[in-house]
Parts: structure tokens; C-alpha cells; sequence
């Protein structure tokens, strides 16, 4: 099925959730003030589903809105969109019967940063990009350059598990399958679990001195749902509110250990990080981590107990000797 | 409106730090109530000790050095300068380790800042005080400051309230001023309490049954944001114009100068241009963010 | 204007290396694939090759992410302070946008309002800016609609046009005349080459084509301050983190805080935003918990509390807070879609 068929159907179907009475608000995307940029609608009004879109740039995870939002919403979900809701409702942050989900299988997203690093050129100098099945076509100058998928997608759509959303109340389109690609680059896990421990150590202290703390990764994860973040704590203090890369990086970390088991990969902090830091190399090694330690995978089961909430005796605990 | 064009080739100097702090030493501390003392202090630079002039009204920042600093008002008496004084309440990390320190402890000041009430205006006023909990510490600079210059000014009435008679600070002011036939003083708390023979109600309905006169008046508030948006209104009722209202207000205020940005209300910084203000000058933001 | 000057691209890292005698020259670089005005390495003019602003604008050359504002120690005596050294180089920055420029500006006047601030002052004094003119605006840029333009010297010491293979040098202040004096490599301009630079600019002006009107804002915002519908409707998609205004290079909000070891210790001030619940939040209640009141704010600043202040905008229409925003919230339809005066 079409972007322009799905679109089509998510209008309806909005419209219609509205018009029932079945939710008070609708959460989507819609053309952005930048060129291919899509920005979330967040609306009341039944007229503005007409400017739903769904295209390969549909970057934002709108679940992290729900816990904000007040009355039944209807959200449009891609498929690591739709875990992190299931998450919310394990979290009993929302419940299920306030939320409608409008599925839609997402083949993967364009990393217009990627674009950006082979072309030289900003994603403003580009002419047209579109998505042609495996192959993503750039119109520059005038001139068409074509790239594989796998060098333009976002790496966490490369290594997505679950393109189409498991957890839905209606599905727009048909189910896709995962592109399973591996992703190799200088910030890929196995790159940095190669390099020597001080190598490592001081490739993250470069990293992490550029953080600024605008928490624009906190900020766009809906595993991060706290009322208040542990770094505004000030008795104790845990981190210093000082951006020094040593508290950068035990800030990261600690949010990272938080949103075990809740972070399904959807890639949203590092895209949001103004200063280029891979934080992906994080969350997914977490994420990882919590795949082989507890074959547990977040948001998969909205009747599960969340990883960290819950303990069994039979749980293996070599770590403490 | 554009961009000001600033004329270049200007070039500046800075010859002061403003946000170094002058060390200062704690020579008493006062149990309040619980969780508010009152901290007696002086500056180790002798030099200082001697040319240091506030004041009533203005604040300062005050840092445990290592914790973090805090504003809190001057809560003394310019017109008794042998030491200063300061109160505050146990709220955050850095109320906390000032209530742990003792006498002979050594904290960071920097200040005096913001305006001060605004004497000459006072000058031949009834001056009404309505005072909240621990927002009397710059009232109580400024009815120390008239008491001492008693002919400047007409009647001096003072309502104050608080939760319960333990949450009513500087008792032993209270006291004196009870006492002092030139002051009509009235103490409220909030709510019935056995230990109380006094008034009963919230400051704002006290205010009311008082009905103090707004002829030749001005009313000076201080309190809890909430006490402060409800008595505003009775003010009104009684016939106070919004220039005759002053009160002092509370932000978070962390550079002390006007620059840091969080304490604004509308284009004023309390911090800067307050913290007194007229009512007249916050009423368009007081409904909204006071 | 004078006559002017100008200088072949190639003869650059010239010029460069002369001004290196008496300044600390930054230019354009790269650090870790993020944009910011950093120390000149005494070679590389590849930096020219990039025809778009930084990301870090510049006012992280002068007030950092985070610096240290003094030190501390406690010995027997009592604490000891120790103020941090002042930055004694002398700043020369090549290549800075004219926005950033007119954003210097507005930050010399806060930083110079009432106290003035040594830290932000003792840096920017001396510092002489090399403008260079924008031929390749973004799609988020909107400098036309706030008073300037991609060729606005107002600002600069020197203003520099691209001209194809060489720069057009214009002199703007007394330092960039006694400046452009005493530098070699540099050839008289030709007629011609004036005209191209004013064809240059003519077409770069065009080139910016997102437009505010902002007759009457601090008016409109003032009337419709209480409008929390409007407020509600316009912050929805904001997510509060702090990339619009640490970013932003006209923003200048910062926090203090300490850090200690036994009895050694500094304080340190640092980038904060607005958009923070926690920048405002006190002990018992927050005048700015909700996201709308936040949003407010940081709209109202920039177009009518600083404008009451100091007579001017804060904001410059670089476009960062725009092109870097994780959710595409656009400052330029906010103040389009603010009510009219009823």
C-alpha cells in the first residue's frame, strides 16, 4: 500500500475516532516548516486530520505525549512507536482503553543526516529524496543519485526487530518485514567492543565533552517518563548540574540503566542530540544486554511486568558474590 | 523594531567581579520555628564590617561554599548595624547545610541587591504590614527601620499570621512590638489551636475584619505567593489604590543581578528591580505567574 | 564606502597567519562532526569550502557551556577564593555570520546592563570580528525579517563578500580600518569587483525567503498574555529540552553551582534554559511548571520583555532554534500566529 493510501485511511480513521467521540485527541505527523521535515500535530480538531501525512520521515516517537495529554487519544504508531506505548501501559503511566492505536508498518526511515555526511550538502540543498523499495533516490542539481537502504536508513530501522506494530487497534497498510541489516561504522558496538579499555574510555570523554545538557535526549524518550529526572535532584546530588564530561557520561549511563527494558530502540535520543553524540551505542548494548540476560524484549507484552518491577527467585544472580 | 545598532569600536573593561563572595562568620543562630532560624552574622573583613551599607528590603546571596548559594533578604535593621541577620527556612540542599552550620562557621555573601522599600515614599505614611510565616524577615527589617525613626512616619499597624502559633517567627519581636503603645499590632494564625488565645483566620480575612484605613496608607506585603494573591484583592476593597500596595517578592533568584533570567516577572527581575514592587507595577502578571 | 579591499581565497591561510601574530584567531571548525568557532590551527583553510553557519553560535566563545568562576579552599584561616584567571587573548573571529554578529550585540547589552559581567566582558573585549556574508542562506534563516540581512555589516570590524575566487574587503569599524591597514597580501578592489560584491548581496537578501512581520509584536504579546488557549495550542509539540535556547545565540540564562572534594572546591556557572520546569522551580511551588507558561516565556523574552529593556528584539533570525529542533517547533509561526489586537 501507498503513503498516499495510508494517509488516506488515517484521515478517515481519525476523523472518525473524533467525530465518535472515541478519543479527544489525535496524535500524528504533518508536513514540517523544513524541507521533508514531518512535525507531530497534536490536535482536537476534527478539520486538522486532513494535514495527517505519513512519509519515510516520520522520525518522532509520539508516545512520549501520552503521559501529558489529558482524555482518550488516538496516536499513529510505527512499530518501535507502539512498544513504548505498550511500555506506558505496563508502567500503568497510561491505560490501555484511553489510547487508540493506529498502527502503521514502517519499512524504516531515511536518515537525512546520513544524506547529509555523503553528500556534503545540507538536507535544505536537496532537490527531492524519495524511498523506491530497497533503494532511496536523491535528486540534486537536478541530478538523481541513488543509494541502498542500507546506507541511508537510520541505523536502529536497520536493526529494527518489529517493523510492524504487534500492539494496534487498527493497522494502516500491510505488514512489512525487518531489513535486518547490520549496521558497521566507527560508533557500531562491536567497533567500540573491539577497541582497548583506555581507548575506549577516552573515545566516550570525547563523546560525552561535547554534551551541552539540553536533555533533548531525556526529553524525546517515552521511557523517560519521571516526574522528576534524577539529575534535578539535589539532596543527594547524584550528578553535577555542570555539564563536565565525567557527569555527561554517569548522566547517560544512569539514564540508560533507568530505561532498561523499557527502551525499545526507536533511535529517538541520538536523532535528537544537537551534538552528535552516539547514544545509540548506549541503549542499544542495553538493550542487547537485556535481550541475553532476561530474553525480554520492551513493550512486546502489554500484560508482562516491566523488567525492573519485577523479580523471580529463580533469577540467576552471579553478580553478587 | 530591529536589531540596535551598537556602536563599534566600543570596548569594555571589567575592573569587579560582582559574583565573588565576601566571607563572612555566623556569630549567633535563633531556633525560629522548626525549620526557620535566624543566623547572626558579620563580615571577617574588618574593613568591610565598617563600610557595609543595605537597605531594609534588599537581599543577598548567601553560599555555603562547595553546597551552592541562595538569596535570602537582609532581615536586620540598617538602623542597628552592629551585626546582620539573615532567616530562612529548611527547604533545599542549601537551607539544609546553612541550618547545619554553628556560630564561628564561615559563609559566602555577596550583596546587598535589589531596591529596598522605598523610604522617602514611606516618609509620613500610615504603614500598614501584612505579613505571612517567614515572609515578616523583610518586614521586620523595615518596622525595626521605622521604630528607630518613629517621628518619620504615622501609625504603624502590623497583621501577621501563621499556620500555628510554633510557625509564627520572631516571637520575640512580637513581643516588643505588643508591647510598644505606638504600634498596633495583630497576630493570626491559620487555624484553632489550644496553645492560642489570639485571632483565628487567614491573614487576607484578618486584613479585612481589621479594614485598616487606605487614607494617607500604604500597605506593605510579604508571604507566601498564595497569601499575597489573596490580599491584594482586599486591599483593593478597602480602598488602596494599586500604587499605595507594596510587597517583596520571592523567586528563585540565583545570580542576585539580573542576569541569569529565571526571576522575571514580565520584563522585570525581581532580583533587579525588585524585590519590592508596587502593585501597580506587577498587576498585569500577578494573576498569572505570582 | 572607502575604497576597498580584497584578497584571493587561496591567500587566506596568509592573512590568517599574520593576524595569528597579534590575536587568537578562531575560524569555522569541526568537532566531532558538530560546527563551532574554534582556535585556527595555523593551516587548514579547508574551512572555507563550508558556506553555512556553525551549529555552536557564538556566543560559546564568550560565555560557555560551562566555566569556572572561581576556586576555593579551606585551610586554618578560613576559605580562601580565588577568582578564575581572566582570558587575556585577544579574539580575532573569522567567518562569523552577520546574525551572530547582531546576536553579540544584543548579549553586550545584557552582559553590560547594570553589573557588568567579567567573565562574558573580559573575553569580548578586544575581539575584532571578520564578518563574512551569507550566499547560501538555510531554509529556517529569517534575518530579513528581523532587521538583517545575509550581508548586514553592522556589527563587524571587517566584512568580507565571497566573490567567486576572491573575498571583497570592506572596512566597517575604526579597529577593522587600522586593521585591514597593516595587513599584506591584500589588493585594491576594482570597480567590478564592487559591483559583484553588490550583486552578491542583492541575491543572497533574495535568497532568504521565510518572512515574519514583526510590526507590533511586543503590543500583540502583551495583549494576549493571559490567551492560555493560544499558549496551549502553540507549546503542544515542545518537549522542553534546552537545544532552542542553549543554541540560540542571543539566549543567555545560565545557573550556578558548586562542586567540592574535602576541602578544595569551585563554583561554576553554566547554560540554562527556560524551558526547563526546574530553572524556575522553588521549594513549595514553580511559576513556570506548565509547559505553556515556559513557552510563553521564552516567546515573550525575545519579542517584548527584552524590547522594553533594551529597545531591541532578542533574536536575530539565524534559524538554529528552528533547523535544530527535535520536533520541528518553528518560533517563525508562533509570532505569525499570534492574535491581533481585538
Amino acid at each position: 500500500m501507498k503513503n498516499s493510501e495510508i494517509e488516506q485511511r488515517l484521515r478517515q480513521e481519525a476523523k472518525a475516532l473524533l467525530e465518535q467521540g472515541k478519543v479527544d485527541c489525535i496524535i500524528g505527523y504533518e508536513t514540517g516548516s523544513l524541507k521533508f521535515t514531518t512535525t507531530p500535530l497534536i490536535t482536537r480538531n476534527k478539520d486538522d486530520v486532513e494535514r495527517l501525512i505519513v512519509s519515510p520521515f516520520i522520525v518522532n516517537n509520539l508516545s512520549v505525549y501520552l503521559t501529558e495529554i489529558k482524555g482518550k487519544v488516538g496516536i499513529i504508531a510505527k512499530g518501535c512507536d507502539s512498544r513504548s506505548i505498550v511500555n506506558l501501559i505496563q508502567d500503568n503511566k497510561i491505560a490501555r482503553e484511553d489510547v487508540v492505536i493506529m498502527g502503521i508498518p514502517c519499512p524504516g526511515l531515511i536518515d537525512l543526516n546520513k544524506i547529509e555526511l555523503s553528500l556534503g550538502k545540507d538536507r535544505d540543498e536537496l532537490d527531492n529524496v524519495t524511498r523506491d523499495n530497497d533503494r532511496v533516490v536523491i535528486t540534486i542539481d537536478g541530478k538523481e543519485k541513488d543509494f541502498p537502504i542500507t546506507e541511508v536508513l537510520f541505523d536502529n530501522c536497520l536493526e529494527c526487530e518489529f517493523p510492524t506494530p504487534r500492539e494496534y487497534d487498527v493497522l494502516l497498510g500491510e505488514p512489512c518485514a525487518p531489513v535486518k541489516s547490520e549496521v558497521s561504522k566507527k560508533t557500531s558496538i562491536k567497533e567500540l567492543e573491539a577497541m582497548p579499555r583506555g581507548e575506549r574510555w577516552n573515545y566516550w570523554k570525547e563523546e560525552f565533552s561535547r554534551c551541552i545538557r539540553c536533555y533533548a535526549c531525556r526529553n524525546v524518550c517515552p521511557a523517560c517518563f519521571c516526574q522528576r529526572c534524577f539529575v534535578e535532584e539535589s539532596e543527594p546530588q547524584w550528578v553535577s548540574p555542570t555539564p563536565k564530561w565525567q557527569d555527561n557520561l554517569m548522566f547517560q549511563v544512569t539514564r540508560n540503566i533507568h530505561v532498561a527494558g523499557r527502551c525499545t530502540d526507536c533511535g529517538e535520543c541520538e536523532r535528537a542530540c544537537p551534538m552528535n553524540i552516539p547514544l545509540r551505542s548506549l541503549t542499544k548494548k542495553m538493550y542487547d544486554i537485556v535481550d541475553e540476560q532476561f530474553h525480554y524484549k520492551a513493550g512486546t507484552d502489554k500484560n508482562a511486568s516491566p523488567l525492573l518491577t519485577a523479580y523471580e527467585a529463580a533469577e540467576v544472580e552471579d553478580f553478587i558474590r | 523594531m530591529t536589531v540596535t545598532d551598537m556602536s563599534q569600536g566600543k570596548r569594555f573593561f571589567a575592573s569587579e567581579n560582582v559574583y565573588l563572595p565576601h566571607i563572612a562568620i555566623i556569630e549567633k543562630v535563633i531556633d525560629e520555628t522548626p525549620g526557620v532560624k535566624t543566623f547572626h552574622f558579620n563580615f571577617k573583613d574588618e574593613k568591610l564590617r565598617k563600610e557595609f551599607s543595605f537597605k531594609s528590603g534588599q537581599f543577598a546571596e548567601y553560599s555555603v561554599l562547595g553546597v551552592g548559594e541562595a538569596p535570602f533578604c537582609i532581615s536586620s535593621s540598617p538602623s542597628r548595624s552592629d551585626h546582620l541577620e539573615f532567616a530562612t527556612q529548611q527547604v533545599g540542599k542549601v537551607t539544609n547545610a546553612l541550618h547545619r552550620l554553628g556560630v564561628g562557621a564561615e559563609i559566602g555573601f555577596r550583596g546587598p541587591y535589589g531596591n529596598g522599600f522605598p523610604l522617602d515614599f514611606l516618609q509620613g505614611k500610615n504603614l500598614v504590614f501584612v505579613g505571612g510565616g517567614i515572609g515578616l524577615a523583610p518586614l521586620r527589617s523595615l518596622i525595626w527601620n521605622a521604630i528607630d525613626n518613629r517621628d518619620k512616619y504615622e501609625n504603624i499597624d502590623i497583621i501577621y499570621g501563621a499556620r500555628s502559633p510554633d510557625d509564627l517567627c520572631f516571637k520575640y519581636d512580637l513581643d516588643t512590638w505588643d508591647k510598644d503603645k505606638t504600634i498596633n499590632i495583630i497576630s493570626t494564625i491559620d487555624r484553632e489551636d489550644k496553645s492560642w488565645s489570639g485571632r483565628v483566620g487567614f491573614v487576607p480575612k484578618v486584613l479585612e475584619e481589621v479594614a485598616p484605613s487606605a487614607s494617607n496608607a500604604v500597605a506593605i506585603v510579604c508571604g507566601p505567593p498564595v497569601m499575597i494573591r489573596f490580599t491584594f484583592p482586599v486591599l483593593i476593597k478597602l480602598g488602596f489604590t494599586p500604587e499605595q500596595m507594596i510587597t517583596t517578592l520571592e523567586k528563585k533568584m540565583t545570580c542576585g543581578i539580573g542576569k541569569c533570567g529565571r526571576c522575571n516577572i514580565g520584563n522585570l527581575y525581581v532580583c533587579r528591580d525588585g524585590p519590592v514592587f508596587t502593585y501597580a507595577q506587577i498587576k498585569n502578571f500577578v494573576s498569572s505567574e505570582y | 564606502m572607502s575604497t576597498s579591499k580584497k584578497i584571493s581565497k587561496k591567500d587566506i591561510g596568509k592573512i590568517l597567519s599574520q593576524w595569528s601574530q597579534e590575536f587568537t584567531v578562531l575560524v569555522p571548525s569541526k568537532e566531532g562532526n558538530v560546527s563551532k568557532m574554534a582556535r585556527w590551527d595555523g593551516k587548514d583553510t579547508r574551512f572555507m569550502d563550508s558556506h553555512r553557519n556553525t551549529v555552536h553560535p557564538v556566543k560559546a566563545n564568550f560565555f560557555p557551556p560551562m566555566e569556572e568562576m572561581f576556586s576555593f579552599q579551606k585551610n586554618k584561616e578560613g576559605y580562601h577564593i580565588e577568582p578564575a584567571p581572566p582570558d587575556e587573548h585577544k579574539l580575532l573571529i573569522f567567518a562569523i555570520r552577520p546574525c551572530d554578529a547582531n546576536a553579540l550585540a544584543i548579549l553586550d547589552m545584557a552582559f553590560k546592563d547594570g553589573y557588568e559581567d567579567p567573565y562574558y566582558l573580559s573575553r569580548r573585549k578586544d575581539t575584532v570580528l571578520i564578518g563574512l556574508g551569507c550566499t547560501n542562506p538555510y531554509d529556517s534563516c529569517f534575518c530579513t525579517s528581523m532587521g538583517g540581512s545575509p550581508s548586514d555589516s553592522t556589527n563587524v570590524d571587517i566584512m568580507l563578500t565571497d566573490i567567486g575566487n576572491e573575498f571583497l574587503i570592506e572596512e566597517i569599524s575604526e579597529a577593522g580600518k587600522e586593521l585591514v591597514a597593516k595587513t599584506e597580501d591584500l589588493q585594491e578592489a576594482k570597480k567590478a569587483d564592487e559591483a559583484k560584491a553588490k550583486k552578491v548581496k542583492e541575491t543572497s537578501y533574495d535568497k532568504v525567503t521565510r518572512k515574519i512581520d514583526t510590526r507590533d509584536i511586543d503590543k500583540k504579546l502583551l495583549a494576549c498574555f493571559e490567551n492560555k488557549d493560544y499558549w496551549e495550542k502553540v507549546s503542544a509539540k515542545c518537549i522542553s529540552c534546552g537545544i532552542c535556547t542553549f543554541l540560540c545565540p542571543t539566549c543567555y540564562c545560565f545557573d550556578i553551582n558548586d562542586d567540592s572534594f574535602k576541602k578544595r572546591g569551585a563554583r561554576f556557572r553554566s547554560w540554562d534554559s527556560c524551558a526547563f520546569p526546574v530553572y524556575t522551580r522553588m521549594p513549595m511551588e514553580n511559576p513556570r511548571g506548565e509547559k505553556w507558561r515556559r513557552v510563553r516565556q521564552k516567546v515573550c523574552h525575545k519579542f517584548e520583555f527584552f524590547p522594553m529593556n533594551f529597545g531591541s528584539i532578542a533574536c536575530v533570525g539565524c534559524g538554529r532554534c528552528i533547523r535544530l529542533c527535535p520536533v520541528n517547533w518553528d518560533i517563525t509561526q508562533t509570532i505569525e500566529s499570534v492574535p491581533e489586537i481585538t
